[in-house]
């Protein structure tokens, strides 16, 4: 008996330490993004990428998080960072993709030391120095080279008309497109910036029949884009339409029949519904029975960041200046892209066109651009 | 040619206006406050109209009874919520509560229905019509044909009905239609369920051409508001010609000049007409104001 006992004791210790999870790290990553207001749609993405990453951590990472909603205003993101580092130790935080929010949990994020890796293609917000910020997203700096260059070198156009949003969002695209172009010696025919109210596009689709334009470009946010691409389509223009990034969304191209699409083409930082790779077809798999909704490019590009901090977790980054060290010296290789910094926090720096065959709403990847930045 | 494309096109859109205009007014007469849920009230007629024809396939036009007949028990909820057991606060409070409601809407469509544009179906499907050469889209005939046959009718309620008169007593005087029998509180909830419904089926019409976002409230209600000031504070008729100036300055005026400076205009003339009219158009119904 006392030999059986001295035998099942060493036994049960063994077990348990072989049973015991594997977990040697923990992180605690909140999650603040906009799921209320005009940016619900592009929030709601962000958080559905870092959920699929954070509900599926590297093995010997245990995570914690919680999802906040901030909403459209600043305080409002101020208040749910401050409160999510008042309850404990946070590694990481996965911010707003909105500017005006980011620009107001700056000071915060040097003031409580902590990384914030955000889709904002607020440009700004990378060129104040602060070292706490990562944004995995291609700004409008890249993006908008993209955009203009397929236009030039690939349609060979020359006289494109530019509609944009007069939100911030769409004055940032169009003074970066026309930066572009003019470096490329090419000018607009057409411009006109409208209100994301503005509901009938027929007197501006005339007037830009009236400069008559060889391509039309657009930087819109999502209904307006399909609005005008559907009224444009309405009043017999044929002409090649290439948009911002809002007409990759899924629920975009949902709002327009397949033969409306034909001959439109978007600039976006990836799309994963087009697949091209097996981690990238996985994740769509993934999210699709996650979510029940179709990924865009902000949940891959936020899935990716929040995915390299669980990284820099696992290989043993365990404070939050261990993280912002990995993931500012590290290079990542991600679904969508590379992610490296550039040194101001910039980690993205690719873009993609994709295009429309007409007959389904899956669009195709077209043209990759790597490495693009803003002194092209 | 050009310009009567144009002007259809304001034609319909003032018509989705209109209604808009109209359910605002309707309940400002009869509480004397701004119910400032009215725009988030047309975005959830034109996602209800979204959700039902993912379900059914029906047509356009056998839905917008169905979004109305809906939308009317929405307007009887708020009522009930924003304005009843407020209602003998001053009229700011309902202002408030109206806004609160219209919050719970916008945030309660982004829960239930995601924060994704949506579109309704057309009141009657087919390609454009080819009239002398013209491309007449059929929704945007359609849009003008049920919102003047919605109008028509709210008029005739209004002024023929008994229901409608017992209405219009309650919101000349609420005391004195009390003391005369008329069930006040039943009339203001039925009120709020009209405008509703009026607010829904502008929704389902807008639904279809222009697309729903459950944030596209705000905007909306701007533009019913500035109609009724243009048209003057309480008058139906001059909120049905406020809605369509706004919309001629959107589609004729911005035709010509850049969007934002029609926008700018367009405030520019409310101005003038304020300073020629300051109780607008029609004149301010006396007493309207809280």
């Amino acid at each position: 008996m006392r030999h059986s006992v001295f035998l099942f004791v060493p036994i049960v210790v063994l077990i348990a330490f072989i049973a015991r999870p594997l977990v040697a790290f923990e992180a605690n990553i909140p999650v603040l993004v906009p799921l209320t207001g005009f940016l619900s749609l592009e929030g709601t993405s962000q958080r559905n990428g870092a959920l699929l990453a954070l509900e599926n951590p590297p093995k010997n990472v245990a995570v914690k998080f919680g999802v906040a909603d901030t909403s459209t205003a600043p305080e409002n993101a101020v208040t749910a960072l401050e409160r999510a580092i008042s309850r404990g130790k946070v590694s990481a935080v996965v911010a707003s993709m909105l500017g005006t929010q980011m620009l107001a949990m700056l000071p915060l994020a040097i003031e409580y030391k902590v990384p914030l890796v955000t889709m904002s293609g607020t440009a700004s917000i990378t060129e104040m120095g602060n070292p706490w910020i990562f944004r995995f997203f291609p700004g409008d700096a890249i993006t908008k080279v993209a955009h203009a260059r397929y236009v030039v070198e690939e349609l060979g156009k020359r006289r494109p008309a530019i509609v944009y949003q007069t939100t911030a969002y769409g004055q940032s695209g169009h003074r970066h497109l026309n930066e572009t172009l003019k470096k490329l010696g090419i000018e607009s025919v057409y411009e006109e910036g409208i209100d994301t109210s503005v509901k009938d596009m027929l007197p501006l689709i005339n007037k830009i029949r009236r400069s008559m334009p060889d391509v039309l470009m657009l930087h819109l946010h999502s209904a307006p884009t399909a609005l005008f691409v559907k009224q444009a389509r309405i009043a017999g223009i044929t002409i090649p339409i290439v948009t911002g990034s809002a007409m990759h969304q899924p629920s975009t191209a949902a709002l327009l029949e397949p033969f409306e699409l034909n001959g439109v083409c978007a600039e976006s930082g990836s799309s994963p519904i087009s697949g091209g790779t097996a981690g990238i077809e996985k994740f769509t798999r993934d999210y699709r029975e996650r979510f029940r909704s179709e990924p865009d490019a902000f949940a891959l590009g936020q899935y990716d960041a929040t995915a390299m901090v669980l990284t820099a977790v696992a290989s043993g980054a365990t404070t939050p200046d261990d993280i912002r060290d990995y993931l500012s010296k590290n290079l990542y290789h991600g679904l969508a892209m590379d992610y490296v910094s550039d040194g101001k926090g910039n980690m993205a720096h690719d873009a993609v066109i994709i295009c429309y065959s007409g007959k389904d709403r899956r669009p195709e990847i077209v043209k990759h651009y790597q490495a693009l930045d803003s002194s092209y | 040619m050009q310009f009567i494309q144009l002007a259809l096109n304001g034609l319909a859109l003032g018509a989705a206006y209109a209604l808009i205009a109209l359910g605002f007014v309707l309940v400002l007469n009869a509480t004397r406050a701004v119910n400032f849920a009215q725009g988030d009230l047309v975005v959830t007629g034109g996602f209800i109209g979204a959700a039902l024809a993912s379900q059914l396939p029906l047509p356009g036009y056998a839905l917008l009874p169905v979004v109305m007949l809906a939308m009317a028990g929405v307007g009887f909820c708020v009522s009930a919520l924003a304005y009843w057991p407020i209602r003998s606060r001053p009229p700011v409070a309902v202002f408030t509560t109206t806004i609160a409601v219209g919050i719970i809407l916008q945030n309660g469509l982004n829960g239930v229905f995601g924060p994704e544009p949506r579109s309704a179906p057309p009141l009657f499907t087919g390609s454009n019509l080819d009239i002398y050469g013209l491309a007449v889209s059929r929704q945007s005939l359609a849009i003008i044909a049920a919102a003047a046959f919605l109008i028509a009718g709210q008029l005739f309620l209004t002024n023929y009905a008994q229901l409608g008169r017992a209405m219009r007593a309650t919101a000349q005087d609420r005391d004195m239609a009390a003391a005369i029998g008329i069930p006040v509180a039943r009339m203001i909830a039925f009120t709020f369920a009209v405008s509703a419904a009026l607010g829904g089926a502008a929704g389902l019409l807008l639904a279809n051409q222009f697309f729903v976002t459950p944030t596209d409230g705000t905007n909306l209600i701007i533009k019913a508001y500035i109609a009724v000031v243009i048209g003057g504070w309480g008058r139906i008729g001059g909120a049905l010609a406020g809605a369509m100036l706004i919309a001629l300055f959107e589609t004729i005026i911005s035709a010509w000049m850049d969007y934002t400076v029609a926008t700018g205009l367009l405030y520019v003339a409310v101005l003038g007409i304020l300073l020629v009219r300051p109780s607008g158009l029609f004149g301010e119904v006396e007493g309207r104001r809280a």
